[in-house]
């Protein structure tokens, strides 16, 4: 049984052409201090209290307890029946649905999904419905004074311990594997839920608040007064409300994803990594969280004290910014498994417990056709990614700063996009495979 | 308060103690007739002029690429790491064991018995770009990454 980068996958990509690299890092630095020296001088999106509303009656769908209930209850089911396959059915990785479900259809599949129709996570998440029917347990939860001030950070450690078993973790192919960890993190995750209060799930649950991220640069968002609406996907980034937390929880998307993109180069499969065990992954994840950590933390606050504001509230103010440069690492590392291994999902789903015979949507004969999408597309969407990625993080960042003081200069702004160029040079880096 | 969280871990670990017991009793019966190459050997042939992967020993007169590893106590030498190989090339891989195991090749998801001392051999045109990795299935040790592009 092998274990690549990313929990299951039958391959990986090739290093990008040295020339996609060297343009996409001039095109990165270029537009960086263009964005600083030419741009805007005033803040020019709309604030939290922007966009266009949808119909009342739209609203009310969607807001309304039987729309949200049937989700959840369609996501119970879906989540019961992927237990039931990674216990009871076949043992072999490349032929259980389990695993593909979780590491490559879901977590891969939730980042489109949240980009293109807002926090899905969020309205169907399954353990809502399952807090729902047992919190007459506890008819008040005793946590639910605290839960506020933890803001995002149950949900960063959460998601660090998610992306410790998708790529860090031996075993984490193993149906097993996947039927014990969806378990146990319902059972934790209601359990928290019960002495926190239902708002838990929002601040608490990885999975969710990941969702939400990813849908602060959808077009779908919540004006202050409640309504939903359309608007700039940039004024919904903008409008992230500061938790504390939210810093932490971007940089374990961002740290965790390069150490995706590391532990594929040769460096570290014949440096650092060669034992390819538990202690040389578990310290490459750590370092990377702390590298992105620790740069995001230098970037925010000198570029505070520049401008003389006060460095502690520098990087959850800025935390929104970089939410475009995760996704652009995140799309860029996930990209080609979902479209390729991804379709081993839908041909498993034929016969989800391999039993002789079956085959519910005639798709279990088929072969995952790994040249569905050309080695040349895939390096294209990953550096358009990491590039896109770019630009729109230094344009949040840019009016991120004008909003905190409407005479910002321009070189007060240079260490937080110092980080930002550094961090995209390393994630082509990273690409390119040293 | 603190009685909660202690009750609460405890069941966690019953549970996953629970899942994982019950996890093995019910799929170790089915490990042992069929393996994934064999299954998806017989679902090949619908889709082999995609990739047309020739599994035969039958050694072609052209050589192409030529990949040798030898497996000794575990530790894998000769031909590994990254092994570039252009797309299209023929490849011819040979694996020589001291140990029986399977050889397996990723994406191409072609593989080989391995019997102590005898060289394994896996022949096919690299028509599919990618990274892959040569593994043996029962140890698990990774002998090479074959770079397709």
């Amino acid at each position: 049984m092998i274990v690549l980068a990313h929990g299951v996958g039958s391959r990986t990509d090739l290093p990008i052409p040295i020339g996609f690299a060297l343009y996409g890092a001039g095109a990165a630095i270029l537009v960086s201090f263009a964005v600083l020296v030419l741009f805007w001088r005033t803040p020019r999106l709309g604030g939290s209290g922007s966009g266009r509303p949808l119909p009342g009656g739209v609203q009310r769908l969607l807001d309304g307890a039987p729309f949200r209930r049937g989700l959840q209850a369609a996501a119970l089911a879906v989540a019961a029946l992927v237990v039931a396959v990674a216990l009871w059915g076949p043992a072999d990785t490349d032929r259980n649905l389990a695993p593909w479900v979780l590491y490559v259809t879901f977590w891969a599949g939730l980042v489109p999904l949240s980009l293109l129709v807002g926090p899905v996570a969020r309205l169907a998440n399954p353990l809502r419905l399952l807090h729902r029917g047992l919190r007459g347990l506890v008819p008040r939860a005793p946590g639910v004074a605290r839960l506020p001030a933890l803001g995002l950070w149950p949900a960063a450690a959460s998601l660090l311990v998610f992306v410790w078993l998708e790529l860090v973790y031996p075993g984490r192919a193993e149906p097993v594997t996947v039927a014990v960890f969806l378990i146990g993190y319902a059972v934790v995750q209601v359990g928290l839920a019960l002495w926190f209060g239902e708002d838990w799930f929002a601040q608490g649950d990885g999975f969710e608040a990941y969702s939400t991220l990813i849908a602060r640069l959808s077009p779908w968002g919540r004006r202050d007064d409640g309504r939903l609406v359309l608007r700039n996907p940039l004024a919904n980034a903008i409008a992230t409300p500061p938790s504390p937390g939210l810093a932490p929880l971007v940089v374990v998307l961002l740290g965790s994803t390069a150490f995706d993109g590391l532990s594929r180069t040769v460096f570290w499969q014949t440096g650092p990594g060669a034992a390819n065990d538990t202690l040389s992954g578990t310290l490459g994840l750590l370092a990377m969280v702390a590298i992105v950590a620790v740069l995001y933390a230098l970037g925010t606050r000198l570029s505070g004290r520049m401008a003389g504001q006060d460095p502690a509230v520098q990087p959850a103010r800025y935390a929104a910014t970089v939410i475009p440069i995760a996704l652009g690492y995140t799309v860029a590392h996930y990209f080609s498994l979902l479209a390729l291994d991804g379709q081993t999902t839908w041909i498993l789903i034929s016969n989800p417990f391999g039993i002789d015979g079956v085959d519910l949507f005639g798709t279990y004969g088929n072969r995952v056709d790994l040249t569905a999408v050309s080695s040349d597309a895939i390096a294209l969407v990953q550096v358009g990614a990491i590039i896109v990625g770019h630009v729109i993080g230094v344009t949040l960042a840019h009016e991120r700063a004008l909003l905190s003081a409407r005479r910002a200069r321009a070189s007060d702004q240079l260490p937080l996009v110092v980080v930002m160029v550094l961090f995209t040079l390393g994630g082509l880096g990273l690409l390119f495979g040293f | 308060m603190s009685f909660r969280p202690a009750r609460l871990r405890a069941a966690l670990i019953g549970l996953a103690l629970a899942t994982v017991v019950t996890g093995c009793a019910g799929t170790d019966p089915e490990a042992a007739p069929g393996s994934s190459s064999s299954g998806s050997a017989s679902s090949s042939a619908s889709s082999a002029a995609s990739s047309a992967p020739a599994t035969s020993a039958t050694p072609a007169a052209p050589a192409g690429q030529r990949i040798e590893v030898t497996v000794t106590g575990g530790q894998a030498s000769g031909d590994t790491g990254r092994v570039p190989v252009p797309v299209g090339e023929h490849v011819v891989l040979v694996v020589t064991s001291d140990a029986p195991d399977e050889l397996h090749v990723h994406g191409y998801d072609l593989g080989a018995d391995l019997v102590p001392g005898t060289p394994a051999t896996i022949e096919f045109d690299a028509t599919i770009p990618g990274v892959f990795e040569v593994e043996l299935h029962d140890a698990g040790t990774q002998l090479l990454s074959l770079q397709v592009g």
